[in-house]
């Protein structure tokens, strides 16, 4: 569903992710970690598009991003770590726009944007203008956006970011069942322990490149042979000396999100 | 696994649209977006829209009544000269256009949120572009709209022209306006996506070649005058330099052209026929010329968007170097501490304005190009009368750049801390002094050019000290008036979501902003002219007509100079304290 095929991308000389070849098969969830700055969003980014490999190729059902971007998108479903929505449409108006970007039948994209509005516990808002929403449904409704095609793959940024209990309790079911159903699922998060509960297989990177790649139980026998925490494991690994900041995105390297 | 796969799923529920279909979803989004909008305007800000509405029908009536006493007195003495300044008009509108697009359309496509968004969905690259085209064509044309309509009405009035004519002037402008957009739009493409880092080099040489363009352009319209005054042999001269921009192969000669055959009213039937297909041809030439730009541009946006936005994320902000932070330091040591923290605001404010090149760079042009036309004026030599009204005419002028500045760039300057708000909400400051930093920011940095450029206008035309004590006195009402408008204004209805300052400025508030900054330049200029003027004719009836006596004399003496002067400060501290009152008031209230 997701490959990686020895991908590189530098800014200027400086280069943010070295040699990434990954592939992430149909039903995974897949979670990367790393501090910040390790070249998480720029591979988010080329993932969904936004930035081109400097060198290698990234695929997604098989649709070369470069290539046959369109295609590609067709089968993704994105949500930023900043949800991004118009704010003088609807909810309601902007799924529709979603859902006539992607092509979706009336008929089907009436039924589906009933669902999203119902699974997000959107109905009470979905009429009002965006402008008016918190973070939290802003983020609800993005997650509705992006599901509502039901792509192969959701790639999320920092998913839970501004989400309350509730709608992170939602939102970890419905990833669940969508991954049996078959979806792939990218996300990038800092949360060792959300990865820890959803993800069938992590990869740890550091300095735009992967320190760890394996399930999540392979990290804990690493964890008992080691005899250490999870957590100090996960920053023994990604420990990096005060050298150059190579795989620094502009953002990460700003602050700015 | 259970339940439906999701590809198949995925298959039966969606598929890749036609370009037909982007550009109807991409209508709906913009209908859909106005709607609200307009709905919300309505709803909550009704006594503001009548109030933008009403100011601008002003303003367009004035500009029509100004425009309909030009054209009456260039047709009475010399017909040929519309044609001339209809193409030295458009032309440099053009440029104009070409630049304020391509900036625009540089911050809607490579700098938005929403094309983060439009990027990762399966829609063509053109059609984003194309989205974010009619954005930018419509938001850097609404000058051209409210400018040209009143001109090009009262040409035709004045001409008589058929109802055809009015029924072209909507074509006419936007076939006209698609040309240099389409053009600006290639050029910042193509500079983001070939000329990466080196893109502001590259805006840096084209607005100097611009400039230098200008300048040379002015230099050699009045520099041959030089001695020989406003004579009828330089007012040739000046229209056969003028004739620089009647060139047949520039859009605006199209325009132009096109324009003065639609407002030909023959007397006989294929007289009028021939006129009015004279006309048609020239809008075909326009919009078939606009309309192959605009897919050239279709075409670069195809192959060059994704790649452009690809390298322009990706790259890394430059470090700065501390090298005047001695200033800011000095600044903010500088008086008591009771007035630091306005003066901290101030040293943000200013950093901001440094490190913004768009700002400096046009504040820069403006005030230069003011300059070397100031620094021009010694090229004549001119009977005091003259002086006097070209002295008062440069004043206007001053302000009226200033006025653009101050919408611009000022107006949007508190709408643009709503994302900052909470650091502002959380400071040990009373929110009136965040509107009061921004308004002394704005006077002090208004004051000292244009102070210094009217010093230089009037000892360049030999004005008696007097008068120039009068200028300056009314340079400063102009730059605390203005400056209290703009800021008044923008902190009575700021726009705490927009990040685009364009955007800030090109609303209602921008828009009401303008027309109320040039009423009351108008309106200073007017009064602070009348006991020149007055003084001028008592001279010219030499002593003895109605001008010297009575009324007409007190007002034409000291007295009457120190009366205008008054109203002046009156009108000064109305357009400052009115505004900004209503701004503090609003502000402090205001819940981000």
């Amino acid at each position: 569903m997701i490959e990686f095929d020895h991908v590189t991308r530098t800014y200027g000389p400086k280069p943010a992710v070295t040699d990434l070849s990954l592939s992430i098969p149909r039903g995974e969830l897949f979670a990367l970690l790393g501090p910040n700055g390790a070249g998480k969003t720029t591979t988010i980014k080329m993932l969904v598009g936004l930035l081109r490999p400097s060198r290698g190729a990234v695929r997604i059902s098989g649709h070369d991003l470069v290539k046959e971007t369109r295609a590609a998108h067709l089968h993704t479903g994105y949500v930023p770590d900043e949800p991004t929505l118009y704010d003088k449409l609807t909810g309601r108006e902007f799924l529709w726009f979603i859902a006539d970007m992607f092509g979706m039948p009336r008929r089907i994209a009436g039924e589906k944007i009933g669902r999203e509005i119902d699974h997000f516990e959107l109905a009470e808002c979905a009429d009002d203008l965006a402008e008016s929403y918190s973070l939290g449904m802003r983020q609800r409704l993005v997650f509705a956006a992006a599901l509502l095609h039901d792509p192969d793959v959701l790639v999320l940024d920092e998913p839970m970011v501004g989400l309350d209990p509730r709608s992170v309790r939602i939102v970890k079911d419905l990833l669940k069942s969508r991954t049996r159903e078959g979806m792939t699922v990218f996300m990038s998060t800092h949360t060792l322990a959300m990865a820890e509960e959803l993800a069938d297989r992590v990869g740890i990177m550091v300095r735009g490149q992967l320190r760890f790649l394996g399930t999540i139980a392979e990290l804990r026998d690493q964890v008992a042979t080691e005899h250490t925490s999870l957590e100090n494991l996960y920053l023994e690994l990604t420990t990096v000396q005060p050298v150059a900041s190579a795989g620094t995105t502009p953002a990460e390297a700003t602050g700015t999100p | 696994m259970n339940g439906i796969s999701t590809s198949g799923r995925h298959e039966e529920s969606c598929h890749l649209i036609a370009v037909e279909a982007e550009s109807r979803v991409f209508s709906r989004l913009r209908a859909a977006i106005a709607w609200q909008t307009l709905r919300s305007m309505l709803s909550e800000a009704r006594l503001r829209l009548a109030l933008i509405v009403l100011l601008s029908a002003v303003f367009w009536a004035l500009l029509y009544s100004l425009f309909f006493e030009a054209f009456s007195f260039l047709d009475s003495i010399h017909a040929d000269v519309i044609s001339l300044l209809f193409n030295a008009f458009f032309s440099s509108l053009m440029i104009m256009l070409v630049f304020s697009t391509g900036i625009l359309l540089y911050g809607n496509m490579y700098c938005s949120p929403e094309t983060r968004l439009l990027l990762t969905l399966p829609i063509r690259p053109e059609a984003i572009f194309a989205h974010k085209f009619i954005d930018a064509m419509w938001f850097s044309s609404w000058g051209f709209v409210l400018l040209g309509s009143p001109m090009l009405v009262a040409y035709g009035v004045v001409r008589g022209a058929p109802s055809t004519f009015y029924l072209l002037l909507l074509p006419f402008m936007v076939s006209f306006a698609l040309i240099p957009a389409s053009v600006g739009a290639m050029l910042c493409m193509a500079v983001v996506a070939w000329l990466g880092r080196l893109r502001m080099h590259a805006l840096a040489i084209l607005l100097t070649i611009a400039g230098a363009g200008a300048v040379w352009l002015g230099w050699s319209l009045l520099g041959s005058a030089a001695t020989s005054g406003v004579t009828a042999e330089w007012f040739d001269t000046v229209i056969t330099r003028l004739s620089i921009a009647e060139q047949k192969f520039l859009p605006s000669w199209w325009l132009a052209s096109g324009l003065i055959e639609a407002a030909r009213w023959g007397t006989q039937p294929e007289a009028r026929f021939a006129s009015l297909s004279e006309a048609g041809k020239f809008l075909a030439v326009l919009v078939s010329n606009g309309l192959l730009l605009y897919l050239l541009a279709r075409r670069l946006a195809r192959s060059s968007y994704r790649t452009g936005f690809s390298q322009l994320v990706s790259e890394m902000p430059a470090r700065r170097q501390r090298r005047i932070a001695w200033f800011d330091e000095a600044l903010s040591a500088a008086g008591t501490a009771r007035g630091r923290p306005m003066r901290l605001l101030l040293v943000k404010d200013l950093r901001l304005f440094r490190r913004d090149i768009a700002q400096w760079s046009q504040f820069a042009i403006f005030f230069g190009l003011l300059g070397i036309y100031f620094f021009n004026l010694r090229a004549f030599n001119y009977n005091i009368a003259y002086a006097s009204m070209i002295s008062f005419l440069n004043l206007a002028v001053a302000g009226l750049i200033l006025s653009t500045f101050t919408t611009r760039f000022v107006y949007p300057m508190i709408s643009l801390e709503g994302r900052r708000f909470w650091i502002l909400g959380l400071l040990p400051v009373h929110r009136d002094q965040i509107v009061w930093s921004k308004f002394l920011f704005s006077f002090i940095g208004g004051v000292l050019p244009c102070c210094g450029l009217l010093c230089l206008s009037d000892s360049m035309l030999g004005i008696s000290p007097a008068l120039l004590g009068v200028h300056e006195i009314c340079g400063v009402v102009l730059c605390m008036g203005l400056s209290g408008i703009a800021v008044g204004l923008g902190a009575w209805m700021p726009d705490l979501r927009e990040p685009s300052p364009a955007k800030i400025a090109a609303g209602f508030g921008g828009t009401l902003c303008l027309v109320l900054s040039s009423l009351f330049i108008v309106s200073v200029v007017t009064v602070a002219a009348v006991p020149t003027y007055l003084a001028m004719a008592g001279e010219a009836f030499g002593g003895g007509g109605p001008s010297s006596a009575g009324i007409f004399g007190w007002a034409s003496g000291p007295l009457g100079t120190a009366t205008s002067l008054l109203i002046v400060g009156v009108l000064g501290a109305i357009a400052t304290f009115v505004p900004l009152q209503l701004g503090l008031r609003s502000f402090r209230q205001l819940e981000p």
